[in-house]
């Protein structure tokens, strides 16, 4: 049905209607109709993951270091995200194991990582640490940098910002 | 360097796809002019 | 340039090359694009200083911060130009093959940003992804024009096509303002924005700045040239179609009449 050739049909005319005087399939736009379909069902399969993706990953509460045993859901024994600056000179790395504390608004929060952070981690930056707090610690299995909005050259010696992270100035590592 | 092969290839993949697109709107309409009467082609 | 292919009929294919889609117009924005694209690979990776946090891999927002601005810009111009078709009596195919065009180009200006903002985020936050409010936003921004492309391509008459994807197109455009706002109204990995933001002032050193603006202005052109050739072939497609119809149709008649 397919492949038929014109030529030798020519005495049929009448069973072949859906092939066209030059020889291609008249039913063209057919096979191109189920492409459109398909790709519409992957769309809302994807939009399907992506949502309960991000609803899943909002199940860890996003909190801040001072509203630790505050704000509801911001508890010990429980999996959230912390967000807070790591503090000046707490970084300690010890075979494998990466310590240090964060703090926000004035409160501070021990962490323990058991790898090495990724990204641009530094002191003085905020990070967002996965875990739970555990004996007065938080002991994190994740640690993501979360960079300011703020953009300044290397050798900008603009002082006024980095006190905003309550951090001396960044002179010395420059 | 890890960083210069993200950031050089950021570069690349953007310059990459954007000429893709532009060859792919290129050729087919240098394929349609073809079937298409120039008085059909309100640009010209 | 030539004056004188105005009167042959496109047949020399060296002809065409050139008049097929073109015209003076898209020639010089098109030169202006490939010019500021050169601009911005020497501010992007060369004269723009690197970052404090960030150090180099700030050179990344030079790109990835135009190319989502421009997807937003075409979608709202696929969201215009479906109004248009929608609400005017003239229902002119025009504004429906500029919507297309448009969302198609805004779909492969996403595709970029997501995958260039993965490179970005692998090396600031450390991951490449994360299901965070911002990115999560955006991927559902591109898989919908995905749906809204596909939606155009399941045939029917042009009218059809048009109304269908309009209504869609008029819909879709609302995740915009999800996304851009996306970082304020959930609390985020994914930076605030830093210049097209509500406080006014903008946080960035004066070359960085200037660098993004020269990317801002590549991409432009580079729409713009875009939306020309592609709303061209779009019309050209139409037509062609048409015709196959109309032959397919005059082929039936005739053999009806043997």
């Amino acid at each position: 049905m397919v492949g038929s050739d014109p030529t030798r049909g020519a005495d049929d005319v009448d069973l072949t209607p859906r092939t066209n005087v030059d020889g291609t399939a008249a039913a063209g736009p057919r096979p191109r109709q189920w492409l459109p379909i398909i790709v519409l069902a992957l769309v809302f399969v994807a939009g399907g993951v992506i949502v309960t993706q991000f609803l899943r990953s909002a199940v860890d509460y996003y909190c801040n270091v001072d509203e630790v045993g505050v704000r509801d859901g911001c508890d010990a024994d429980r999996r959230i995200r912390l967000q807070g600056t790591v503090d000046e000179g707490s970084i300690v790395q010890d075979r494998g194991v990466t310590s240090f504390s964060i703090s926000f608004n004035g409160s501070s929060m021990p962490v323990v990582y058991d790898g090495e952070p990724g990204g641009i981690f530094k002191e003085c930056i905020p990070v967002v640490v996965h875990g739970v707090i555990e004996q007065g610690a938080l002991q994190g299995d994740r640690v993501e940098v979360k960079h300011s909005d703020e953009y300044v050259a290397v050798n900008d010696e603009r002082v006024a910002d980095a006190t905003d992270l309550g951090c001396n100035p960044p002179g010395s590592d420059a | 360097m890890e960083d210069a092969g993200f950031i050089l290839g950021s570069y690349l993949l953007t310059f990459a796809a954007v000429a893709a697109f532009s060859w792919r709107t290129l050729r087919a309409g240098r394929k349609l002019a073809d079937q298409v009467p120039a008085d059909d082609r309100y640009w010209r | 340039m030539t004056t004188t292919d105005h009167d042959l009929p496109a047949q020399s294919s060296a002809a065409t090359t050139s008049s097929a889609t073109g015209t003076r117009a898209t020639r010089i924005i098109g030169i202006a694009a490939i010019v500021a694209l050169g601009w911005l690979v020497a501010f992007g990776l060369g004269f723009s200083p690197a970052d404090r946090d960030q150090e180099e891999a700030v050179r990344i927002l030079y790109v990835h911060v135009p190319t989502i601005w421009l997807a937003y810009l075409a979608f709202v111009v696929t969201a215009v130009a479906s109004a248009m078709y929608l609400f005017t009596s003239k229902k002119s195919l025009g504004w429906d093959r500029m919507a297309g065009a448009s969302a198609e180009i805004g779909v492969v200006f996403v595709a970029v940003t997501l995958a260039v903002g993965a490179m970005w985020g692998r090396l600031t936050w450390g991951v490449f992804w994360q299901w965070d409010a911002r990115l999560t936003t955006t991927a559902l921004l591109f898989v919908t024009y995905v749906g809204y492309l596909a939606v155009r391509r399941l045939g029917g008459s042009h009218h059809q096509r048009a109304r269908r994807s309009s209504v869609l197109g008029l819909i879709a455009v609302i995740e915009i303002p999800l996304v851009h706002w996306s970082v304020r109204l959930w609390r985020s990995l994914h930076q605030e924005a830093t210049v097209l933001d509500t406080d006014g002032d903008i946080d960035m050193d004066g070359l960085m700045l200037f660098s993004l603006f020269v990317g801002v202005v590549a991409f432009t052109l580079l729409y713009v040239w875009l939306m020309l050739h592609r709303t061209r072939t779009m019309a050209m497609e139409d037509i062609v179609e048409d015709r196959g119809l109309d032959a397919a149709l005059a082929a039936r008649r005739a053999e009806g009449e043997l």
